[in-house]
């Protein structure tokens, strides 16, 4: 019993870092260009689908983890610049064509992929004995992927002269402007990483969920979670956040159903909202 | 704040009270000229439309993106079964108990929704709908939907008007009556926009800081606003419980209010009528479309994003820019 418990306790940890990865996606998007990302969801979906569509032309998966983060950076850009740019002045009217991007994304991989889900296998297929079970490598390589990642973005963000227009952008947008700093470039790249980071998480996530046209619906309300109970635009509390909620499912999926467990984070995170909208890592508001 | 959805609906035309009864005379003459399908599906457009502008009431003139419409119109079909199957309710004690359940939900989502801002109110609704749709469907919690978890109604509901009694078997019978009870939320909900109260929620929405000033409270008048709609929505679920005889737990998925959110803004959502305009275009576009091609909503995607980019105020808007710009060129 107890090793079901670590068992499930480390699934939750792997899978909440996962859900960081997609989840800071839609933190920066919506600090930087204030957009809640409803497609965000199926930004992942789609790079479960992508990964899936590269093993069965290549064979390659690990090709999907270069392939598919480009691809998303170019659709990321492509859809700031052709479909959000237009209306960025309503926070709304955004919201309302993320939901248009989201319908669009699920029916069309509905159509192309089909609608019944598929697996992946395990692309290690090596297990390890953790206590008395086995444990699949590949989860604690999703783990590694998805920590190198994040860390990769924040070093981005904190040590290279875009990142640096991205925080001063996030932090007071006429001032940037002002001083200089190319706005609607940080625009686009912001959504164009914000999506690719999604579709990476997709990538790494893929051989451990099924792949289905219907993932971005389980996905977003955990990426919404994280982001919420970290604090809007708050980074490093909405990966902290995303961690510690899986591992609380997780462990709570030991001794309940797994509906309950949602429950309870639910429940959390309202309370969350009306209490402390700023997240609970906040220090103070900006 | 930031929300400046176009109102359409406010510009008295010259022309609106005789369009008026040339819809009631065709509406009226429509069973004798067409067969059973279309009856039920001209009447099931009314519904879906009446749901579709109980999201226009809580966006277009509240300033509320709800996600939670599914929710009532769920608690409004489960109302509706359960007050038959439970209490032995006749359709018009049915339909006020599913009015009643709509409302008895949304009495605290509304009020903890209010509390919240733009972009956290969307959230809020979105995730008690996710909350209440996996509690209801969780294994737990299935008794609540009693018998009537995936199951129709088992008999045929009767109207009782007084002296006489009407079989819903009858399909006529049921369209006068689907329409009747749709033009009247409708007119209430007309009365409702037009009031004082509805040009407070215009004043609030258009500019929250000023409204506030002004010595409105805009928490309670988002509230009673939120409940009105939820009674809405209750309501045309209590008409679709009636006319389907059938209802499923996944109404009360916030995909359904996402439906609503698509044919609100399609028909402009910033008016009352632009939501039945948008669910007809919806629904006949569905029904012709669905025959050739299965994923269809793709292309309502494209048209929501054409119709945000373009023509924020929706097809009403349109219609209405068009009817001004012929009227002034005649004038």
């Amino acid at each position: 019993m107890s090793d079901l418990v670590v068992i499930l306790v480390m699934n939750g940890f792997v899978w909440g870092l996962i859900v960081a990865l997609i989840a800071l996606g839609l933190s920066i998007i919506f600090g930087l260009l204030d957009i809640i990302n409803v497609a965000h969801g199926d930004f992942f979906m789609v790079g479960t689908v992508l990964a899936w569509t590269i093993i069965l032309v290549t064979g390659n998966f690990w090709l999907a983890f270069l392939v598919v983060p480009l691809l998303g950076f170019a659709i990321g850009a492509f859809l700031e610049r052709w479909v959000m740019r237009p209306i960025e002045n309503s926070a709304e009217l955004s919201i309302v064509a993320t939901f248009g991007l989201s319908l669009i994304f699920q029916e069309v991989v509905r159509a192309t992929f089909g609608a019944t889900p598929k697996r992946i296998l395990d692309p290690i297929g090596i297990t390890i004995p953790i206590l008395s079970l086995d444990y699949q490598v590949y989860r604690l390589f999703a783990a590694a992927v998805s920590v190198i990642a994040m860390a990769a973005f924040f070093l981005f963000l904190h040590k290279t002269k875009f990142g640096t227009w991205m925080r001063a952008v996030r932090q007071d947008r006429e001032t940037a402007v002002a001083l200089g700093v190319p706005a609607n470039r940080v625009f686009i790249m912001t959504f164009a990483i914000g999506t690719a980071l999604a579709m990476l998480g997709g990538v790494v996530a893929a051989p451990i969920t099924t792949v289905d046209f219907r993932l971005g619906l389980d996905v977003l309300p955990l990426c919404f979670m994280a982001v919420i109970i970290g604090g809007l635009g708050n980074l490093p509390g909405t990966a902290a956040a995303a961690t510690l909620l899986a591992v609380m499912e997780g462990f709570i999926i030991s001794f309940a159903e797994p509906t309950t467990a949602r429950i309870i984070s639910l429940l959390l995170m309202c309370v969350v909202l009306l209490v402390r909208p700023q997240g609970i890592f906040a220090r103070r508001a900006k | 704040m930031t929300g400046k959805t176009p109102i359409a609906g406010n510009i008295p035309l010259k022309g609106s009270r005789t369009s008026l009864v040339c819809l009631a005379v065709i509406l009226t003459a429509m069973p004798m000229l067409v067969g059973d399908f279309l009856r039920v599906f001209i009447a099931e457009i009314f519904i879906w439309g009446l749901f579709a502008m109980s999201f226009a009431m809580v966006y277009g003139y509240g300033g509320m993106l709800s996600f939670a419409q599914a929710v009532f119109f769920g608690a409004g079909c489960y109302g509706f079964n359960l007050g038959t199957f439970y209490f032995h309710f006749g359709t018009w004690g049915a339909i006020l108990s599913a009015v009643a359940a709509a409302l008895l939900f949304s009495v605290p989502v509304g009020f903890l929704a209010t509390r919240v801002k733009q972009h956290h109110f969307l959230l809020v609704t979105v995730i008690v709908s996710v909350l209440i749709t996996t509690t209801l469907s969780s294994g737990h919690w299935r008794w609540i939907a009693g018998p009537f978890v995936t199951r129709s109604l088992t008999f045929v509901p009767e109207l009782s008007l007084g002296l006489v009694t009407l079989s819903f078997i009858d399909t006529t019978v049921t369209y006068y009556f689907t329409i009747a009870m749709v033009a009247l939320a409708f007119g209430l909900a007309w009365l409702m926009v037009h009031s004082p109260f509805g040009s407070a929620l215009i004043a609030i929405r258009d500019n929250e800081r000023r409204a506030q000033l002004v010595g409105l409270n805009v928490n309670t008048l988002r509230w009673m606003m939120f409940i009105a709609a939820a009674g809405v929505a209750g309501y045309s679920g209590a008409l679709y419980a009636l006319l389907a005889r059938y209802t499923s737990l996944s109404f009360w998925d916030w995909t359904y209010s996402g439906q609503a959110v698509v044919m609100a803004i399609i028909g402009g959502a910033g008016s009352l009528v632009g939501p039945f305009l948008g669910t007809a275009f919806y629904m006949i576009v569905t029904e012709h479309l669905s025959r050739y091609f299965q994923q269809f909503i793709i292309i309502f995607g494209v048209i929501m994003l054409i119709i945000i980019r373009y023509a924020p105020e929706g097809l009403w808007g349109l219609i209405l820019r068009g009817y001004k710009t012929v009227a002034g060129v005649r004038a």
